[in-house]
């Protein structure tokens, strides 16, 4: 068979993001709510923290964290959560309602490459989750009154645009496990939030024992969210340039999607051979 | 009657714990989600107090202590949220795979199959709560456990109360359809600020509080961790114990009987527009 032309590839990612945004254009009051949700999370801990005195809760976060503007951390923490919770939901769950609505089998009997329907489909949850966390943080900083203005947005941007690939490297990895063992939706509750714990979503991961921190580390959405934070806030960087951490997900950019996808496959070998994917 | 209606309820139930216990991975993972909710939370919250030197109080967050407010807050916020999800949103489940229509050409009690869930809820969102109480009260200091009757009392009429909410949102469920994961994920936030699940109400600015006092959930978590707490300074936050109390008892007590009512209304309307069936 010939290789398909990147055209053809280019038009096939196209596709599959449009016809999911698509989809989601007929419930507009889920893109409202995409952007609520990253407020109310990190309004819960901001709430908490003011209970105690809006000065002490500044005194004790600067002492915790390194910063004393804890809406701003907090609100960046729950914004990049809402990127990666929506890689991970988009990407498993296009496997789980192709499976489920029996469209799966017949992807595979289509002459495309399954990679590129997933390209197309980490596209769309790209851009929406940009919006979403974008919309979030600005209409959150007016909400909460802060200067969302502030430190190296440009440097903040590009940490998570970088981010973006060894995220979606990782979303493969995940949805071969779907493809496996199937319950989705549970699975992915739980992937998200233990990325979210491990990625320091209201926290400095400096509170974790060793192991943990280690493990921490080698996860591309901690050093994403804390290239933001300390782009945005002057945390401090965990190598302390900006330039080390970012080469550190530049390493992760190479080695995720290679890693994923090569899981994946193997996965997908192991189904077809066995069971099929039709079955769910 | 009654033995007919028990044994429909049972064969319900036990239908619902089958289909639990099939999914182990579900099960599992739906545990541990608990646990790293209540680990990043009880984290974020630490934040703002001076853990690492907890001597130190000078500028740990005040005298403040939020282990009852948050673990309280939590249990009956776990409560609302399952119950939303599978009383509520789950009917869709009967819609999509076909079998709502066919349980009302069955002789069974219909709306049995609503309370049958309830049986679900109870059991693991019960052993979640439990498990949940525990590991934020090691992370967050002792949890007061100050009257305990009175508590249950009041977790009991609150989950009543709840229950009444899932049936009402199962009725809103048959109406707009797939509409209704967006409301219940809506609804689901908005009681978490509105009922202040996890802090005080003092910290809710003032327009906010008010909106609060509309909500008799919001009573229910006020006077339910208040009187666990044994009625500390400034607790109960939105009324007068008093009222309190008779607010979570009628809001127990009619709820229930309301969100029944608004099911038949929608199921009624369903079965006269032809619509049970579509999704």
């Amino acid at each position: 068979m010939n290789e398909p032309s990147w055209r053809s590839v280019f038009s096939i990612v196209l596709a599959s993001a449009r016809m999911r945004l698509l989809t989601i254009t007929r419930y507009p009051g889920q893109l409202i709510l995409d952007t609520f949700i990253p407020i109310v999370f990190a309004a819960m801990p901001i709430l908490l923290g003011r209970a105690g005195g809006e000065e002490n809760a500044a005194i004790a976060f600067q002492r915790n964290t390194g910063t004393a503007n804890y809406v701003a951390y907090l609100l960046i923490g729950s914004s990049v959560f809402t990127i990666v919770s929506f890689a991970f939901w988009h990407v498993a769950y296009w496997l789980r309602w192709e499976q489920e609505s029996g469209t799966l089998e017949a992807l595979y009997l289509a002459p495309v490459q399954r990679i590129w329907i997933a390209a197309g489909t980490a596209l769309y949850s790209c851009g929406r989750g940009l919006f979403a966390a974008l919309t979030a943080y600005f209409l959150g900083a007016i909400i909460l009154r802060f200067n969302p203005i502030q430190g190296e947005l440009g440097l903040a941007l590009l940490f998570i645009l970088v981010g973006f690939i060894p995220l979606y490297g990782m979303t493969l990895l995940y949805g071969a496990v779907i493809l496996k063992v199937k319950e989705a939706n549970a699975l992915v509750n739980l992937m998200q939030w233990s990325v979210s714990f491990l990625m320091g979503i209201f926290f400095p991961i400096t509170v974790f024992p060793p192991l943990l921190k280690t493990i921490a580390l080698l996860f591309p959405p901690t050093w994403m969210t804390n290239g933001v934070r300390s782009a945005l806030l002057g945390i401090g960087f965990f190598l302390g340039h900006w330039y080390l951490d970012l080469a550190v997900l530049w390493g992760f950019m190479l080695l995720s999607p290679l890693l994923g996808y090569w899981v994946f496959h193997q996965v997908e070998n192991q189904v077809r051979r066995n069971e099929g994917v039709g079955q769910f | 009657m009654f033995r007919i209606h028990w044994h429909t309820f049972w064969a319900m139930a036990r239908k619902e714990l089958i289909i639990l216990s099939r999914y182990p991975v579900e099960f599992v993972a739906s545990f541990g989600q608990v646990f790293l909710i209540v680990a990043i939370f009880t984290l974020g919250g630490l934040m703002f107090s001076n853990f690492r030197n907890p001597m130190d109080s000078e500028t740990s967050g005040g005298n403040f202590s939020y282990s009852g407010v948050v673990v309280y807050g939590f249990i009956l916020f776990m409560f609302l949220s399952d119950t939303l999800w599978s009383i509520g949103y789950n009917i869709r489940h009967e819609q999509v795979q076909g079998t709502l229509e066919q349980l009302y050409l069955s002789p069974a009690n219909k709306f049995l199959n609503l309370v049958a869930r309830v049986t679900n809820i109870l059991l693991w969102t019960g052993m979640a709560s439990i498990a949940a109480a525990i590991l934020m009260s090691s992370m967050i200091g002792q949890l007061p456990i100050k009257n305990p009757l009175l508590g249950l009392y009041l977790f009991l009429m609150s989950l009543s109360g709840t229950f009444g909410i899932g049936f009402a949102f199962a009725a809103l469920t048959l109406r707009i359809k797939e509409a209704a994961q967006t409301v219940a994920n809506f609804l689901q936030f908005l009681f978490l600020i509105l009922c202040a699940n996890f802090f005080p109400f003092s910290a809710l600015p003032p327009f906010l509080r008010f909106f609060s006092r509309l909500l008799p959930l919001a009573y229910c978590v006020d006077a339910f961790r208040s009187a666990l707490m044994g009625f500390p300074a400034g607790f109960p936050e939105l009324a007068p114990f008093e009222a309190e109390l008779v607010i979570v008892t009628l809001f127990g007590v009619f709820m229930p009987f309301v969100g029944y009512r608004l099911y038949c209304a929608a199921e009624r309307y369903g079965r006269q527009a032809g619509t049970l069936s579509a999704y």
